[in-house]
């Protein structure tokens, strides 16, 4: 059984910012990832970040792990890497399991700080299994990490940031994209993104849904229905597009089943997608010493998540008696930087979720 | 609109394009940025400290266009790509436009591409200035293109397909070229009347429907004339091609 101060569970933006802090505070720190490099969802962002400069922005995604990488070998005495790495579990008696190369380890952690970021939600329809029909987030592992085309012609469901994105990069890769549809009469992205793909030439299109798809052995062609401003459906307006891929890209759920294994309080809060753990300022849950950091208290953006997970890290540290010298002024820098982050229109429903579930 | 079409409106447009008498005197920065998004990477990098200090980062930039240089260092530093540059004393006929581009293949300098409008439909020919792509722009290249004046606030991408070649058609009837028509009003026939009588343009069975117009911003291009300025070619029975025979004789009553 490995014994440690904190364990960090997942290396994403935030995991590997929270590891650094608690690092930095003095604490012995394990982070753990379940892939084989560290990053997260950053490995496959080739678009330049959004934000202020100190959570990297205009910087390009795949860059980022890079930066932190770095960042955190300055503390490489307190911080073990274990990559290839599930946790499989987490028990009453504060211990994990993980299964690593077909290994079976059992961690025992006086702090744990999880920061397993968010799956993708998928809409219900007839053939939504055909091949073909890939999540965002596979589209970009292909297209992005392995450099493999994920088809000729793509049509995109979900007009958020992510699916503007994606679209634009699949562009960027050659593919065409036929369309980008979301069910409401405007999109949820930034303009920014969409105003780049009018001009690339990619129709926009709210107002629709997919309610088809059709197709022998893979996906060939999806059939669509207008919505009204009520997003209702207005029968009769009904057409099919041909594509050999469908790209769903609408919306992220927080991945929380190890906070719910471990008794953390829970609450279904619309504004941030799913079911997020009570927890206060400090990113404490209802479960003392169990800590959370990016998308897995909340759907936001990769800076938001790189913060959280300084505070985190930052307070986990604090609480098991690793207080680091610029506590308190540093606290209050994160504390104002995601204020920042989240004070603008389109951090309304941010701002109207915290408020829900921060005690 | 902008949050249903992707495409800023006019009221959004007068907004961010500098006063006449600023864009006479040299390059200068667009920030077509008209969303309140956590962003300010634009402010920060730029040297000259011509955009306004963001007190909140949810701030839209605001531009000083006396401070301005249009050194487009923030071009390529905008996540968004929403900034462009826009130099209307590149010559008496032409502006540059810079354009932040993030595909592949680039353009060739010299070589002639498309220019694009903001819904990502065909405007112009456009010449292939310059291609930036300096390190420190970090995969963003800048690309300069020299587009009509009257376009400037207009184009805001490229393609490197040259829908306005000189092989292009521009009369289907006659089966003119777009290079030969330039080459007519390079040898002096500059109204659309000279240019039919010599080439035939607008004399086929559509009598200039298609070209006409094609014809005037052709015109309009090489002498910087308005194209409301340029006069039609005269409009003379019949209006459609039709038998000989029809008319020969006169009306059945005659």
């Amino acid at each position: 059984m490995i014994k440690t101060d904190i364990v960090v569970i997942g290396g994403g933006p935030a995991g590997i910012c929270a590891a650094i802090n608690a690092a930095s505070s003095g604490a012995k720190v394990l982070l753990l990832d379940r892939d084989s490099q560290l990053g997260g969802q950053l490995i496959k962002q080739t678009h330049m970040f959004f934000g202020s400069q100190k959570q990297h922005a205009s910087v390009r995604g795949i860059d980022i792990p890079g930066i932190l990488v770095k960042e955190m070998e300055e503390y490489k005495d307190n911080i073990q890497i274990m990559l290839d790495a599930t946790v499989l579990g987490i028990y009453e008696d504060g211990v994990l399991t993980i299964e690593k190369n077909d290994d079976y380890i059992k961690i025992k952690p006086k702090g744990i700080i999880v920061a397993t970021g968010a799956s993708e939600k998928f809409p219900a329809f007839p053939n939504n299994d055909l091949p073909g029909i890939y999540g965002a987030g596979a589209v970009q592992t292909l297209m992005n990490v392995y450099g493999v085309s994920p088809g000729k012609s793509v049509f995109m469901v979900g007009a958020g940031n992510i699916g503007l994105i994606v679209s634009y990069q699949l562009v960027q890769a050659g593919v065409e994209v036929k369309g980008v549809i979301c069910r409401g009469p405007r999109y949820g992205g930034y303009a920014v993104h969409a105003s780049k793909l009018k001009r690339i030439g990619v129709p926009i299109m709210p107002g629709h849904r997919v309610i088809h798809a059709h197709g022998k052995d893979k996906l060939e062609r999806i059939t669509l229905i207008k919505l009204d401003e009520n997003k209702k459906e207005i029968s009769g307006t009904e057409f099919d597009i041909e594509t050999d891929v469908l790209c769903i890209s609408t919306g992220l759920t927080p991945l929380g089943e190890l906070l719910w294994q471990m008794g953390c309080e829970m609450k279904f809060i619309r504004e941030f997608s799913g079911h997020v753990p009570v927890r206060n300022e400090e990113l404490e849950t209802t479960v003392p010493g169990v800590f959370v950091a990016g998308d897995v208290a909340g759907i936001e953006e990769a800076s938001s998540a790189m913060v959280e997970g300084r505070l985190a890290g930052l307070c986990c540290a604090k609480k098991l008696g690793f207080t680091n010298p610029e506590y308190s002024s540093l606290k209050e820098d994160y504390l104002q930087q995601l204020h920042d982050l989240r004070s603008g229109p389109v951090g309304d429903g941010i701002r109207k979720g915290l408020a829900k579930i921060v005690v | 609109m902008l949050k249903s079409t992707g495409i800023p409106n006019e009221k959004d447009l007068e907004s961010v394009i500098p006063p006449k008498e600023r864009l006479a005197k040299g390059p200068v920065a667009i920030i077509e940025c008209f969303e309140k998004i956590p962003c300010n990477p634009c402010y920060t990098h730029c040297a000259r400290g011509a955009i306004k200090e963001f007190e909140d980062i949810n701030d839209r930039p605001q531009l000083n266009y006396d401070i301005c240089n249009g050194c487009s260092i923030c071009v390529s530093h905008c996540p968004g790509l929403a900034i462009f540059i826009v130099d209307e004393t590149y010559s008496d006929t032409e502006a540059l436009v810079k354009i932040p581009y993030e595909l592949l293949p680039l353009p060739v300098e010299g070589s002639f591409v498309t220019g694009m409008d903001r819904g990502g439909k065909p405007i112009c020919r456009a010449k292939v200035v310059k291609v930036q792509n300096p390190k420190f722009q970090d995969k963003t290249p800048i690309i300069s293109l020299a587009v009509p004046k009257e376009l400037s606030m207009v184009v805001r991408f490229l393609s490197l397909e040259d829908y306005y070649s000189d092989s292009t058609i521009i009369c289907r009837c006659e089966e003119v070229t777009l290079g030969e028509v330039r080459e007519l009003i390079r040898k002096g026939y500059k109204t659309v009347e000279e240019i039919k009588r010599i080439s035939r343009c607008g004399m086929g069975p559509c009598q200039g429907r298609t070209c006409q117009q094609l014809i005037m911003e052709e015109i309009a291009k090489a002498t910087g004339e308005r194209i409301e300025d340029i006069k039609v070619h005269n409009y003379r029975p019949p209006i459609l091609p039709i038998k000989l025979g029809r008319i020969n004789g006169g009306e059945k009553n005659e």
